[in-house]
């Protein structure tokens, strides 16, 4: 079915934005990666609110404008970031350690 | 609630509240005279309502009223509150009148403390009279114990008043092991009888050896408290303590409390034969003892004690010859004419500032009353007819009358002898001949002092009379009899009283003095506790002390390390890098997954 | 079968190779750009789905708003030299365990459901939608709107102008020399 391989494409697009959650050093990248996770639950809502039942699309513009927000507030913390540090490599924002 | 048993409870409630408002109210205790007034007035509370009782008719009756006490699975483990019959009402009376007229005395007699260390003192008397009177009224012997083991603990905090002087520091704390030590025969008692009977009654009929064992078990707290041979030797020390103290713990009512113990607990020891025989042993042995050594004691106060002693082994005896009566009525008696002997001890000690009798002499002049009230205490210890101390002594003899074949009577005969003698010595050196140095300034006391001494002068002469009155209170019957007995006993207080005035005026000493002084001077008994105390418990407490500090205390910090040392090895995981938590968060959700798939 | 076959490539052609150029492209710029890619790719697929509005939307809130902000995030904090090393080496290798470990439990649990007894239907149309935002979900859509005022404050409170730090950048560029730290 094609529910089927939609799903299966979604999780391979959210387990690639893992991989890119977990390697990259850049703040940006690190937010570019989320993007393509949330992305991969988005088409997984829309899959299902065409092959099933579900509130799908409501839920995908709802979480459009929570990916916004959270996007506009990431990047002023990369601002700061970069202002404090002069670059936005993320072993910098290492003030939890030890 | 019958009044009967409100009344009793004001005996209860009124010294505890008196206690209570010292204890949580500092201000009133360091100001001194506030809490004097408010234990007196709860000590005449207590007294009125104790009088109340005694005129009521309880005879062949019981009033119980008791609620359970840790109730466990419905039960309760024993039971809290009041018996009055025919037993715990004398007592009761005695107790609260030679108290209050102890606390008063004391306003006078103590006023040369300062003002914490006067409210400390009336303090500590609330305390005692609501422990004594716990113990008087108790239904059981669980309440008893409790009353038992606070009277010991007041006993230990006033025998040490004066806790800066080292050797009343060390009165104390002997006085405290020694009583504690014996008290473990009354706690195994307690056990022994749960473990029988499912309760703590000495209203029970036991398998003879149960019996004998349970009996024998608090016969030994019984020594302890009641200073019978071989545990005597905290008495004559604790005599450090202020003389009021000593006229009310020490003579009247506490070391007595072993006596009214058996008493109470008559139904348990009339089942115990051979308990009864060892306690007419003892208490012939102490009587004889104490009264040879307190023969030729100098301290006025230590004379006292020995005869205390000796007493408390007259009335021993008599308990252990199964009169009950004749030990009950010995006690009554003795309270009032020994704490009449200790308070004039007080008053002519507060007027030559001294204890010794060498320091007095020829008093008699100078403080009359003193003198009088003092005189007729001496004579009815002495046992001279018809004062109160005669007629207790002479049933107590009569209770001996052929047992264990006469030897306990022909004793105790003599020892009566010897009491009369060494009271005459007492009375010669202190009130007549010539004053020493110290006597030469010496004046009557205040009234606040003497009117005691005149209220306890009253009981003790005419106190003969409510013989009858108690005997028939424990269903028996006390009648004056013209026999060999009270003819002999009569005969022995007033020859000894001859004697004595006769050796002493002319500055003699007595015969065998000397062998008699030697013999307290080596004071082999108290060698021998003060070698168990140094090698036995005093090494046992510093095995513990290693063990509470190393084992237990160890493990405790222990435990505090560890934890702390946890924490510092875990402190590397918190790497402070993004990344890892983030993988962290996936590995979790991961194992999150795994988890609800295999459901 | 083969419908499924056809629209699983097709799906991983407009929005997996894009999705994966995003992830280990080198340069920042170029990873937005891929990353404009897969958004484009997923819009696509909404309206292979049957789902036009959400099409539109995505094209003009994703593509158009977020990849533009990333794109001047990056210019702003952009160094002189190039950006070398954006991916850590020794992470390379938990991160791919880690992604894959994810996608296999998942993909398991997929394909173990079944999920025949779901049959197709018609997605609602850009009037319910609309309807259905001011009627069920009316209580969601004004707590989105809190949320986007309350984000736009904080990030401009966040991001006021401060005195810069010298010395961070001293640290910034000896951390950029090394290696994995």
């Amino acid at each position: 079915m094609t529910l089927r391989a939609l799903l299966l494409v979604a999780t391979a697009l959210f387990s690639l934005g893992i991989y890119g959650l977990l390697t990259r050093r850049q703040a940006v990248a690190l937010l570019l990666s989320i993007e393509v996770m949330v992305n991969a639950a988005n088409l997984v809502f829309v899959a299902f609110a065409r092959y099933g039942s579900a509130p799908g699309h409501p839920l995908v513009l709802f979480a459009l404008a929570i990916t916004v927000a959270e996007v506009a507030v990431g990047l002023a913390l990369v601002l700061l970031l970069y202002r404090r540090h002069g670059d936005t490599l993320l072993e910098l924002a290492s003030e939890a350690k030890g | 609630m019958s009044p009967s048993v409100t009344l009793a409870l004001v005996t209860l409630v009124a010294p505890l509240a008196a206690a209570l408002l010292c204890v949580l109210l500092p201000p009133l205790r360091h100001r001194g005279t506030p809490a004097a007034a408010i234990t007196v007035l709860g000590s005449l509370l207590a007294t009125s309502a104790a009088g109340l009782l005694a005129m009521e008719d309880v005879a062949g009756r019981a009033i119980r009223a008791t609620v359970p006490w840790m109730v466990v699975q419905g039960r309760g483990l024993g039971q809290v509150g009041v018996r009055l019959d025919a037993v715990s009402i004398p007592m009761l009376a005695v107790v609260c009148l030679v108290a209050l007229a102890v606390q008063v005395y004391s306003l006078a007699y103590m006023h040369g403390e300062s003002r914490r260390s006067y409210g400390r003192y009336f303090a500590y008397h609330a305390l005692f009279l609501f422990s004594m009177n716990t113990l008087v009224l108790a239904p059981d012997l669980l309440q008893a114990f409790a009353g038992w083991e606070l009277v010991g603990l007041v006993s230990y905090l006033l025998i040490g008043f004066h806790f800066d002087r080292p050797s009343a520091a060390r009165a104390a704390v002997k006085a405290f092991w020694m009583t504690k030590l014996a008290d473990m025969g009354f706690l195994f008692a307690l056990l022994v009888l749960y473990g029988r009977t499912g309760a703590f009654s000495w209203d029970v009929a036991l398998r003879p050896e149960v019996a004998e064992a349970a009996a024998g078990l608090i016969f030994l707290a019984v020594m302890g408290k009641s200073a019978q041979f071989p545990l005597h030797v905290w008495l004559p020390d604790a005599m450090e303590g202020p003389t009021p103290v000593s006229a009310l713990l020490h003579a009247a009512t506490m070391v007595a409390a072993g006596v009214y113990l058996v008493v109470r607990a008559d139904p348990l020891f009339a089942q115990a034969h051979w308990v009864q025989g060892g306690m007419l042993w003892v208490g012939t042995i102490t009587a004889v003892f104490a009264a040879l050594l307190g023969l030729v004691q100098t301290d006025i106060k230590r004379v006292l004690a020995y005869s205390t002693c000796s007493q408390l082994g007259f009335m021993v005896a008599a308990l252990g010859a199964g009169s009950a009566f004749a030990g009950y009525f010995h006690l009554g008696t003795h309270a009032f004419f020994k704490a009449l002997l200790f308070l004039g001890a007080g008053s002519v000690i507060h007027a030559v500032h001294s204890n010794e009798l060498k320091d007095m002499g020829g008093l008699g002049r100078r403080m009359p009353l003193t003198a009088v009230t003092f005189a007729l205490g001496a004579l009815s210890l002495a046992g001279i007819p018809p004062l109160a101390g005669f007629a207790s002594k002479d049933s107590i003899l009569t209770a001996l009358e052929g047992r264990a074949g006469w030897i306990p009577w022909a004793l105790l005969l003599s020892t009566a002898f010897l009491t009369a003698f060494y009271m005459g010595r007492v009375l010669v050196l202190t009130f007549l001949g010539k004053p020493s140095p110290a006597a030469a300034h010496a004046h009557e006391s205040p009234p606040v002092m003497t009117v005691p001494l005149i209220a306890l002068a009253i009981p003790t002469v005419l106190g003969g009379l409510l013989g009858p009155w108690l005997a028939r209170g424990l269903g028996g019957e006390m009648h004056l009899h013209l026999g060999l007995t009270p003819v002999l006993a009569s005969l022995a207080g007033l020859g000894g009283l001859a004697l004595s005035l006769a050796t002493y005026l002319r500055g003699r000493e007595a015969p065998l003095a000397a062998t008699l002084t030697a013999l307290d001077r080596a004071s082999a008994v108290d060698r021998v506790w003060a070698f168990g105390y140094r090698s036995v418990l005093l090494p046992l407490s510093a095995v513990l002390r290693w063990i509470d500090r190393y084992l237990v205390d160890g493990l405790m910090n222990g435990l505090g390390w560890g934890t702390l040392e946890t924490g510092q090895a875990l402190r590397p995981v918190q790497t402070g890098r993004t990344r890892d938590y983030a993988l962290a968060v996936v590995v979790g959700a991961v194992l999150l997954l795994v988890l609800g798939a295999w459901r | 079968m083969s419908e499924e076959l056809g629209f699983g490539l097709l799906a991983l052609a407009l929005v997996g190779v894009p999705a994966v150029r995003v992830v280990t492209c080198r340069d920042l710029v170029r990873a937005i750009l891929w990353l404009a890619a897969t958004l484009l790719g997923t819009a696509v697929l909404y309206a292979l789905l049957h789902a036009p509005f959400l099409a539109g939307v995505q094209v003009l809130t994703y593509v158009g708003g977020v990849v533009t902000l990333m794109v001047f995030g990056v210019m702003v904090t952009r160094k002189h030299e190039a950006t070398a090393f954006t991916i850590d080496g020794a992470a390379r290798l938990r991160g791919a365990l880690a992604a894959l470990a994810f996608f296999v439990v998942v993909a398991v649990a997929i394909l173990r459901t079944d999920l025949s007894s779901l049959t197709p239907v018609e997605p609602p149309s850009t009037q319910e939608l609309a309807f259905s935002l001011l009627d069920r979900y009316l209580l969601a859509f004004e707590v989105a709107s809190v949320l986007l005022l309350a984000a736009i404050v904080s990030a401009v409170v966040l991001a006021r102008r401060r005195d810069p730090a010298p010395a961070a950048a001293q640290e910034a560029a000896t951390l950029r020399e090394g290696s994995t730290p």
